[in-house]
């Protein structure tokens, strides 16, 4: 597994991708922060994926606390090669998600069945919440020489 | 909020480009997708309507290469500035580590600024953020207009640079101060993502 952020999330997921047997799969917190990610190749292609699922859930928990009184706990999109499973996930750090993308090797009702196990797993070994102040890097004091290389090369000005 | 990857030295900030409507955010985005090469950002994602209006939000991941030693990554968001869409700007907003305010230059739009940039602080307020810590960066955009039409820089520092932040004048259809505004905000962002640091390595 390429990229884990949280190792709290890197067992359960591997694990769940292993079971249910699912191609990508992503865990990411409610705001489109990723966590851990499974199947992807390039870092960006994680970031919009994150952005999408977490746009998802917040319009479908929205929909459905107007049409139902509550949030939808998951989704299902069936595609014509590979399917979408979005779920929801409650831990004591707050509002989680599983975005997994699969095809014929298993089935919504694998997926489904592997993610309440997923579920229990990432709510037995979540932390609490942590201060944002306690997990900051020392950049360099001179950081902005890099930065401003870096957009250049970026911007083609170099 | 900064996501942070020690283990592979990685730091991802979110940006969001705030503004009321038709002010130049997606226009941008749209340039500097344009600009940057695609092994560098991913696919620019749009949510718009069929009036071409920003519905949830643009969205656009870059790669900034390795600053400090740190792999550094952005999300670049925008929020729809119509009024109707206050939820969906609300959260789009969520746990951005820097904001960058389009303003529209109009002298006609000036009252729809001001509303904007009210907007954006109650949303602050709304989740608990003070917006006197958020990393903020102005941009006067569409000062290509005719002179008559628009204010300028100074006048809109009046109205609307009450924080003192750096304020850039913008021409984002084509380009013009787009490179400025991301660099003055990339640099706000990782200074206070520095000066934390220094502050916990205090404590």
């Amino acid at each position: 597994m390429k990229a884990a952020v949280d190792a709290w999330v890197e067992e359960p997921l591997l694990r769940f991708v292993r079971d249910a047997r699912v191609r990508l799969a992503l865990v990411l917190e409610a705001s489109g922060r990723v966590l851990a990610q499974h199947g992807f190749t390039r870092s960006v292609d994680v970031m919009s994926a994150c952005a999408l699922a977490a746009a998802i859930q917040a319009s479908s928990a929205e929909l459905g606390r107007q049409l139902d009184g509550a949030p939808f706990g998951s989704l299902h999109h069936d595609g014509s090669d590979r399917q979408l499973f979005l779920g929801a996930i409650t831990t004591p750090g707050g509002l989680h998600l599983l975005l997994a993308v699969f095809d014929d090797a298993t089935s919504i009702g694998l997926v489904r069945l592997y993610f309440g196990e997923l579920r229990g797993r990432l709510a037995a070994a979540a932390p609490a919440r942590v201060a944002s102040d306690a997990v900051t890097p020392a950049l360099d004091e001179h950081f902005e020489r890099d930065l401003d290389l870096n957009l250049a090369r970026l911007f083609g000005r170099l | 909020m900064s996501i942070v990857n020690y283990a592979a030295r990685e730091i991802t900030c979110k940006i969001v480009y705030y503004g009321p409507g038709r002010s130049g955010k997606t226009t941008n985005l749209h340039y500097i997708y344009g600009q940057v090469p695609a092994e560098r950002r991913g696919q620019m994602v749009s949510l718009a309507t069929q009036t071409d209006r920003t519905l949830f939000f643009d969205f656009l991941p870059l790669d900034l290469g390795t600053i400090s030693g740190f792999t550094t990554r952005f999300q670049l968001y925008t929020v729809p500035g119509q009024v109707y869409y206050a939820t969906t700007r609300n959260l789009v907003l969520q746990g951005a580590d820097g904001v960058v305010f389009v303003a529209d230059s109009q002298r006609r739009q000036l009252a729809e600024n001001i509303e904007s940039l009210q907007d954006l602080h109650a949303n602050l307020a709304s989740q608990g953020v003070d917006a006197r810590t958020v990393p903020l960066v102005l941009q006067y955009n569409k000062q290509d207009l005719p002179r008559e039409m628009i204010m300028d820089a100074s006048e809109l520092d009046d109205e609307l640079n009450f924080r003192g932040v750096p304020a850039h004048v913008g021409d984002a259809l084509h380009g013009r101060g787009v490179f400025e505004t991301l660099r003055g905000i990339s640099e706000l962002v990782l200074r206070k993502l520095t000066a934390t640091a220094d502050a916990g390595a205090g404590r």
